[in-house]
């Protein structure tokens, strides 16, 4: 089997998953942590109506910056993302058969389901489920949601976020996200090495902190200000930022340890707002 | 023969957290061994089998047809149950009613309380069948987990997804309704022939699994390494593969630049694959177990080396993060980490230890050391702010101690930094260096003030018994051990005081009956930790006595114990016996001191020259902390001059004064052992023979 380039998988993952009935939603256009942070999850996972979908999501996680130094760690890479809802009851085989229409053979690796509680504290959300391990390398986060928004779920979705690159890592067999394919003739560290470093640079000595302490004040005024004219989506659009300012100042070493859970409660309390809105139980 | 019939219950499940799998088992054991008796099937010992997927439970022979059971119910008293002119009376009216039967049927039993009416009642049994397919569902949820989940709309929990159960009696498979999980379809087979089937497709045997494992890892590092395996990590890996095997792994030389605590962390996080040392080193070799012979080939095991080597690379980038700045530049970011709410900052607590600490050496007479254990103190939870202990919490104290090595810190100083969370349970080590002992002491002491104070420490152990939120009982149990090894001679009263004393207005408490109930608390552990000594009560009697001053409660302990035989050892707690009771009946008065010109009989004047006479020396013997010679001296000083003195004077006359100077004598004497070595009153029967 021809060695899938990292854009090839986006498109097989995608194929796999639109024929399982998944809407192919495209990546959000702000900041975010997680797929899960997508309002195709975060709003979707709320209500009882049935909801599959599946995408692409860029995600920053300013702390883990390596300065494009470490062949695993990022502060900018590729989640994909898949929301089931309800969750089907062969649910585990249909992933299985997803890595198995990448060229992976399941049976020659070691695949495991090891155990894991999954929490976002910013979002109020919470799940239990598995990190999947690929030869000892997590790829995916398998995760049955119990709680978004601070809210219990009647109906349970369960949530798939493959790691894009260490899957292309194994595909590829490529020990170095900067070594892989992106497509032929182009590698991952050609489109992404610049904007590693600099961004590794950004996140720990440069970004402002004022504007961020700023930023996230008004941030969160502005959330608050929508959340009382009805407006769910735009509300969230500022929350989300509001935590991404959070994610700066810690990686600035901004936030002292006593402060960080108070950031992340007022996030929360944010979220949590939008989800009630969201399902007009205000 | 009865009719019997195998039973076998299986639930299939997705991956379960591998430290679920054992008690679930034992849930179930428990759950159909005591379900069958309660509803009279018989006594049955339930076996278990278990993987990451699947709970077991097999049963043995369980009887088709239920025998009908003749049940005694027993009713009122028959002093009750009958008037004086032999009829029956309401009681005895009501229960034949309630059971369905005549007055004329209630029998007469006699039982340890008394006469009993009772009633012999005929019952048809519920056939086995029945009886499962009711009970199983009820034993599934019934299975306790530390965490369980929801994944469909019947609302159905457990701690993950259920696939299917199959329950079979005999070749007949039982309709079991759970939740929306369907029943798996087999071909007809016995339960027993179910079990040799699947044997053949993986290990369901746990116990099995676990010796292969570590078989295969000790045939694999025969010739490379030492025998060593970490047992938590073996008992994880055996429920995370069916079919176990091994290989050997290895990594780029340079990450043993790592500190070893760092690499074990690394590949037992992350990989969950065992380290292997040679002459006590890690050398660069490692042991993965896969699920499989399939996945026991070279591209599994470079995949592993290089994802090793990635995250080792990870941990190389945090420590030299850690390393830039010496750990003391961090102190003040401990300011902002709370110890715990309500008990400040992790920068008051350092401030606290420094000052228990130095406390600590004074009154242990270990003033040299106190330069190094206030460093050590002021640096030892610096560490909970660095990369790596951010990244592997267990390292906590480890790195602390490396990084005051790699600071220019001096040894003892890096040495009681990394050893202060010793020991972490009860099978783990203690600390070897005294600077270590000293601010681990510090530290627990600290833990066990501060979570108590807040009121919830304390009390949750006394109502619950088997929880300890706060790790107070761990505190406890580890304050004393440590004392105990290194033979420190601390007064826990006083330490415990100076604890509470530093905490300041963060507790607000009466001192000294907050200081007496985490004595009684230590004290508790103490007896505990004194084993299994016969009689019980000598314990008792030696931690009645003395101050609190841990390592001479065992020395006491251990010198009584092997004395315990003597005819000495029995005279002198006949001694204390019989001054004790006599003082017993004298408790309101006030008892002064002896005078002597009150002595009116020959034998007090015996009594009292023995007391003279032998005072100095068993004080002395005492002092000493020979307790073995002091016992033998204060028998053989007392018991025949006070065996005579009984015989002959009565204590307990009419003449106040008199009465009281003899008490006053008898006083003297039970204090001079009881004081400072044990109260032998306490022992059961004591008989010189």
């Amino acid at each position: 089997m021809k060695k899938l380039t990292f854009v090839q998988v986006i498109d097989k993952l995608n194929e796999f998953w639109s024929r399982q009935g998944c809407v192919i939603v495209q990546p959000l256009d702000t900041e975010v942590g997680a797929g899960t942070f997508h309002p195709a999850t975060f709003f979707r996972s709320l209500d009882k109506d049935p909801w599959k979908a599946a995408y692409v999501q860029p995600s920053r996680r300013p702390t883990d910056g390596r300065y494009a130094d470490n062949p695993l760690r990022m502060q900018y890479y590729y989640q994909y993302q898949v929301l089931i809802k309800p969750s089907p009851r062969d649910i585990k085989k249909i992933y299985l058969d997803s890595l198995k229409a990448l060229g992976i053979d399941v049976k020659g690796h070691e695949v495991r389901f090891v155990e894991d509680d999954w929490e976002s504290p910013t979002l109020g959300a919470s799940g239990l489920g598995w990190e999947v391990w690929l030869d000892s390398l997590e790829i995916t986060q398998f995760t049955y949601f119990q709680q978004v928004g601070g809210k219990e779920l009647d109906l349970i979705s369960c949530e798939i976020t493959y790691g894009l690159e260490r899957i292309c890592m194994f595909i590829q067999n490529k020990f170095n996200v900067f070594d892989l394919d992106w497509q032929h003739g182009v590698k991952y560290g050609d489109m992404h090495i610049r904007h590693e470093t600099e961004y590794s640079k950004y996140n720990f000595e440069e970004a402002g902190i004022d504007m961020h302490l700023k930023m996230f004040e008004s941030f969160e005024k502005e959330a608050l200000v929508l959340l009382d004219k009805d407006l769910a989506y735009p509300a969230y659009s500022f929350v989300l930022k509001a935590s991404h300012a959070f994610n700066i100042l810690d990686a600035r070493g901004a936030v002292s340890q006593s402060e960080r859970p108070r950031y992340i409660g007022r996030v929360r309390t944010l979220a949590k707002k939008c989800a009630e809105l969201y399902l007009g139980n205000r | 023969m009865k009719d019997t019939r195998d039973f076998l219950l299986e639930i299939a499940t997705e991956d379960m957290p591998a430290g679920y799998v054992r008690p679930a088992l034992k849930d179930l054991e428990q759950s159909f061994s005591k379900g069958l008796e309660a509803s009279g099937i018989g006594k049955f010992s339930p076996v278990s089998f278990g993987t990451k997927n699947l709970l077991i439970c097999y049963i043995k022979g369980l009887p088709v047809a239920p025998e009908a059971s003749s049940k005694e119910i027993v009713g009122p008293p028959k002093r009750i149950a009958f008037d004086k002119d032999n009829n029956p009376t309401k009681q005895a009216i009501g229960f034949a009613k309630n059971q369905g039967v005549e007055t004329g049927d209630l029998k007469v039993k006699k039982t340890s309380k008394g006469e009993y009416m009772v009633i012999q009642k005929k019952e048809q049994g519920r056939t086995a069948k029945e009886l499962l397919q009711e009970k199983i569902p009820d034993i599934i949820k019934g299975i306790r987990f530390p965490k369980t989940m929801r994944w469909d709309d019947s609302g159905l929990k457990f701690a993950r997804p259920i696939e299917s159960v199959l329950a079979l009696f005999g070749k007949e498979r039982l309709n079991i309704k759970i939740g929306n999980v369907p029943q798996k379809k087999v071909a007809p087979l016995f339960p027993s022939q179910y079990l040799k089937k699947l044997k053949k497709t993986c290990m369901i045997d746990w116990k099995k699994r676990k010796k292969k494992i570590k078989d295969k890892i000790l045939k694999a590092v025969k010739g490379i390494g030492e025998k060593a395996i970490d047992e938590n990590l073996l008992g994880e890996v055996t429920f995370m593969v069916d079919s176990p095997e091994v290989f050997v792994g290895e990594f780029d030389k340079k990450f043993l630049d790592l500190p070893g605590g760092v690499l074990k962390a690394s590949m037992a996080k992350h990989q969950r694959i065992f380290p292997v040392s040679k002459n006590g080193r890690l050398i660069n070799k490692f042991i993965a177990v896969v699920d499989g012979k399939k996945r026991k080939n070279n591209k599994v095991r470079k995949n592993y080396e290089k994802i090793l080597e990635a995250k080792l690379k990870d941990s190389l980038f945090f420590l030299n993060e850690d390393t830039k700045n010496p750990l003391s530049d961090n102190i003040l970011q401990l300011k902002d980490l709370i110890f715990h709410k309500g008990l400040g900052s992790m920068f008051e607590k350092i401030e606290r230890l420094k000052k228990l600490c130095s406390f600590i050496c004074d009154k242990s007479g270990e003033s040299s050391l106190k330069t190094d254990i206030e460093r050590a103190a002021e640096l030892s939870k610096i560490d909970l702010v660095t990369h790596m202990v951010g990244e592997f919490p267990s390292l906590q104290g480890v790195m602390g101690g490396e990084y005051a090595l790699r600071s220019g810190e001096n040894k003892n100083v890096a040495t009681a930094v990394r050893e202060h969370y010793l020991p972490q349970g009860a099978d783990d080590g203690l600390p070897q260096s005294k600077a270590g002992a000293i601010l681990a002491i510090s530290d627990k002491i600290d833990n066990v003030v501060g979570f108590s104070g807040m009121g919830v420490g304390m009390e949750k152990i006394k109502i619950s018994g088997s929880l300890d939120p706060f790790g107070t009982r761990r505190n406890a149990f580890g304050i004393i051990r440590i004392i105990k090894d290194k033979s420190f001679r601390l007064n826990l009263d006083e330490l415990i005081e100076k604890g509470i004393e530093l905490y300041g207005v963060k507790i607000k408490v009466d001192t000294v009956k907050f200081r007496n109930q985490i004595v009684d608390y230590v004290k508790d552990r103490i007896d505990f930790l004194m084993g299994d000594v016969r009689p019980l009560e000598l314990k008792k009697a030696v931690l009645k006595s003395g101050s609190f001053d841990v390592a001479d409660i065992f020395k006491r302990q251990e010198a009584l114990v092997g004395i315990k035989e003597e005819r000495y050892f029995l005279e002198a707690a006949k001694v204390v016996e019989r001054t004790g009771n006599i003082l017993k009946g004298a408790k309101k008065e006030k008892i002064g001191e002896v005078e002597e010109g009150l002595f009116k009989e020959g034998p007090e004047r015996l009594v009292w020259d023995a007391y003279l006479n032998s005072k100095n020396k068993i004080q002395d013997l005492i002092k000493k902390e020979k307790y073995d010679e002091a016992t033998r001296e204060y028998a053989g000083a007392f018991y025949e001059v006070l065996h005579d003195f009984f015989g002959k004077v009565l204590v307990n006359t009419e003449d106040g004064p008199l009465r009281l100077n003899r008490l006053a004598m008898m006083k003297a004497i039970n204090a001079l052992y009881t004081e400072r070595v044990a109260d032998l009153a306490l022992l059961p029967q004591i008989v010189v023979k």
